[in-house]
């Protein structure tokens, strides 16, 4: 018997040998399972499979259901409602509406392939880093493609293909608080350059010196978002049509030395976009300029109870004179994912929400949630962006301003653009920290161009 | 030991087969079961343990192989991925901002660690004293931070250190300390969140220091204490002495933490000001979030292997010290 009994040894070296067989076995198990990842190409792999174009559902009375992600808040319940108005026209269709974190959640979804939305709402900055997995708009956007303001054609479009079905024009606006300005003696409605806006500042401050009269952004985010909407004034972007970095450049340069002067000359007041104290500066009448897209106007009318009814707003101030007095900052399109069981049926959905009457009109127009209509952009689609026949009423917090009309003439002067670059948002770490550091009086404007530009190349661009 | 079961019984354990006299055996039918309960023998533990096997397998065998696999390529998410080979490691490497990311948690780790373990030690000393009262109220009060969702915490955070008007700067002003940006310097940026790490996660140190007190025998201290010894003194040469295990154990657990730290940032400075609060962790996530997931998955990787140095190193400090 003791012959059998296994020494320690022995029975050391079986168990290693057991555990040498398990450890071998999973990391084949393992290795096994990680060719279930994507293909490797030893070149250079074009890396994209070949756009498809979307086409619209035939006959009559489509039916089917779909899943639609909103982001959460005050838009979803618009959309929502609007789909009481959507199922009159299409009755078959089953619409699944659903709150989702977008930003955290849809990239995942769509790498994966699983519980594909069949449309999603999109930040416009975002469309092009996705374009891979979107379907191509184009044919069922050509009956509308020349009614729609050209800048969001612009940029939804990637390779020939339009990526999104645009939702939304938010042009740059200068807010003021007139009341305030006016007990100084200054006439906002005058200023038409930069310029001007300086020079009305500069009196603000005379008349009140504890006031910084320009908001200047500290959000790097947000400030990155600010210069470009300067920038689209100026018919330019950080990217061309091809992709290339243009931001070292003379308009570039122009805008810097703007927000340089408004900061040195002590004009500025620097504050993250309505957090405490830049709400606290504007209810003091400290901060009376706030160059911003439309939906700024959603301070007044909920954050600013001291100074509601004192706001205006007005186009931008142009560069030069008889310049563009507006450019777009922000804005979001809807799309379309190509794994999506049900696209041409959410196709049906957008296209009754932006090109129908009583969809764009549910949208913008008064309803539960918002009673004097969604004043915080205007439609895209030309048609709905009338100034004539107004979707959102007057504004109260504007001291009764029809808002409409000043947010739907400037939007005509938005120039052109190009489209966003998939590395826009991480440009930020760049070019928006730069452009802080220089407030900051770390880095003049010039060296603020040299050095994103590099870090952009370097970072971004040549590892895309 | 002899009896053997009936026939229709339920198959009997092995050891009371093997402990039947073989004569007992009737071949065919005794060997099936014999067979059959040797097999199940065999395979119970294997059965035991697959569930856990499999989600290993899973969730952290199969991504850990997929991540090397995609960090040597430069796959975006979708279509066929280029293999890079070192590449994106190279990359890394020789990004100021990568170091950048390292060194940011070198620092907050310095702010941490040290204080946190002072004060957690302290309170754990504090709420094991039997003759404490609201013993139970203190320790809970030291866990409630700790199972605070973050998120509430962090807009906490951001009011109460708001430069112009938070409660930090506004107690401060009071005798004479002018404002303090406190989230808007890159100066302050890191300190405030070390801050907010501490206060979040020292509870959850406490306890681990409470458990490894309860484990010293009392009479230990009685016996200091009849040789002359005070309570710093016992403290300095017992407590801290006995507890270097648990302390040790804390310490490598809160250097993962602070390494891997992510929400913190992403919730309260967003990384900023000028990347002066963006973590390893958080740098990890911006290749994440431009799709650029093969420099991720290298990045992940070098984060792997600098918090498995650490580890080490700690534990070889505690062999040493054995």
């Amino acid at each position: 018997m003791h012959q059998l009994t296994p020494t320690r040894a022995t029975r050391r070296r079986i168990a290693r040998r057991r555990g040498l067989t398990v450890i071998g076995g999973a990391a084949i198990l393992a290795l096994g399972l990680t060719a279930c990842g994507p293909d490797i190409t030893a070149g250079s792999g074009d890396g994209d499979a070949s756009a498809g174009r979307l086409q619209a559902p035939d006959g009559d009375s489509p039916s089917g259901e779909i899943t639609i992600w909103d982001r959460s808040g005050d838009l979803y319940e618009v959309f929502d409602a609007a789909i009481e108005d959507f199922n009159e026209v299409y009755p078959d269709i089953t619409v699944n509406h659903e709150a989702v974190d977008i930003d955290a959640k849809l990239q995942n979804t769509l790498i994966t392939g699983t519980d594909v939305p069949d449309g999603v709402f999109l930040d416009d900055a975002k469309v092009a880093g996705l374009s891979d997995y979107m379907w191509d708009l184009s044919d069922v956007l050509d009956p509308y493609v020349d009614d729609i303001a050209q800048q969001k054609i612009d940029v939804n479009s990637i390779d020939g293909g339009i990526y999104g079905v645009p939702y939304d024009s938010n042009p740059g606006l200068l807010y003021y608080n007139a009341t305030a300005l006016e007990a100084q003696g200054i006439d906002a409605t005058t200023i038409e350059t930069y310029d001007d806006l300086l020079a009305a500042a500069r009196e603000y401050q005379e008349a009140v010196p504890s006031a910084k009269p320009i908001h200047l952004e500290q959000s790097a985010f947000l400030g990155q978002l600010q210069l470009e909407m300067y920038a689209s004034q100026l018919g330019t972007s950080l990217a061309d049509a091809d992709g290339e970095l243009r931001l070292d450049s003379p308009e570039y340069e122009q805008i810097l030395g703007f927000l340089d002067t408004v900061q040195k000359d002590g004009l500025g007041t620097r504050a993250e976009y309505l957090t405490p104290t830049d709400i606290a500066e504007l209810e003091s009448g400290n901060q009376v300029f706030y160059p911003w897209a439309i939906w700024f106007s959603f301070a007044p009318q909920q954050l600013l109870p001291e100074t509601a009814g004192d706001w205006r707003a007005m186009p931008l101030p142009a560069w030069e004179d008889g310049g563009a007095r507006s450019g777009a900052m922000g804005g979001s399109s809807f799309s379309i994912p190509r794994d999506a069981e049900n696209a041409d049926l959410a196709w049906l959905f957008y296209e009754f929400l932006m090109f129908d009457e009583a969809g764009y009109t549910a949208v913008w127009g008064p309803n539960d949630v918002y009673p004097n209509g969604l004043n915080t952009s205007i439609p895209s689609y030309e048609p709905a962006a009338d100034p004539a026949a107004p979707l959102f009423e007057p504004v109260d917090a504007l001291g009764g301003q029809d808002l409409w009309s000043v947010a739907t003439e400037a939007s005509t002067e938005i120039p052109a653009a190009a489209p966003t670059p998939s590395w826009w948002a991480g440009a930020v770490d760049y070019l928006g920290n730069d452009v802080q550091r220089m407030l900051d009086g770390e880095l003049s404007p010039a060296e603020v161009l040299e050095k994103s530009s590099a870090d952009i190349q370097a970072n971004l661009i040549d590892r895309q | 030991m002899t009896g053997a079961g009936p026939a229709t019984a339920p198959v009997p354990l092995l050891s009371s087969i093997t402990a039947r006299s073989t004569r007992h055996l009737q071949k065919g039918e005794d060997m099936a079961v014999l067979t059959a309960a040797r097999t199940r023998r065999r395979l119970a533990p294997y059965l035991f343990v697959a569930p856990f096997v499999a989600v290993f397998l899973a969730f952290s065998v199969y991504p850990l192989f997929f991540t090397a696999r995609l960090s040597f390529t430069n796959w975006r998410g979708s279509g066929a991925a280029e293999w890079v080979g070192w590449d994106n490691y190279l990359y890394l490497l020789g990004n100021p901002g990568f170091w950048s990311s390292i060194g940011n948690s070198a620092v907050l780790w310095l702010l941490i660690i040290p204080a946190q373990l002072v004060i957690a030690l302290l309170a754990a000393v504090l709420l094991d004293n039997a003759k404490l009262k609201l013993r139970s109220v203190y320790r809970v009060a030291f866990v409630v931070p700790f199972v605070t969702p973050l998120v509430a915490i962090a807009q906490i955070w951001v009011v109460v250190f708001d430069q112009d008007y938070g409660a930090v700067n506004g107690l401060l002003g009071l005798v004479g300390v002018p404002d303090v940006g406190w989230l808007t310097t890159s100066e302050w940026a890191k300190p405030t969140l070390a801050l907010l790490f501490v206060w979040k996660t020292t509870g959850f140190i406490v306890l681990i220091l409470l458990s490894g007190l309860q484990s010293i025998d009392a009479n230990v201290y009685e016996a200091a204490g009849l040789d002359g010894a005070g309570r710093i003194r016992q403290l300095w040469s017992i407590t801290v002495p006995l507890l270097r295990r648990t302390i040790m154990f804390a310490v490598v657990l809160q250097t993962l933490a602070v390494f891997q730290m992510f929400a913190e940032p992403f919730v309260v400075t967003q990384g900023g000001p000028y990347g002066s609060t963006t973590t390893a962790g958080y740098y990890l996530y911006n290749h994440i979030t431009r799709a650029d997931l093969g420099t991720g998955a290298a990045n992940s990787f070098l984060l792997v292997i600098l918090v498995m140095v650490l580890s080490l190193a700690f534990v070889r400090l505690l062999r040493a010290k054995d």
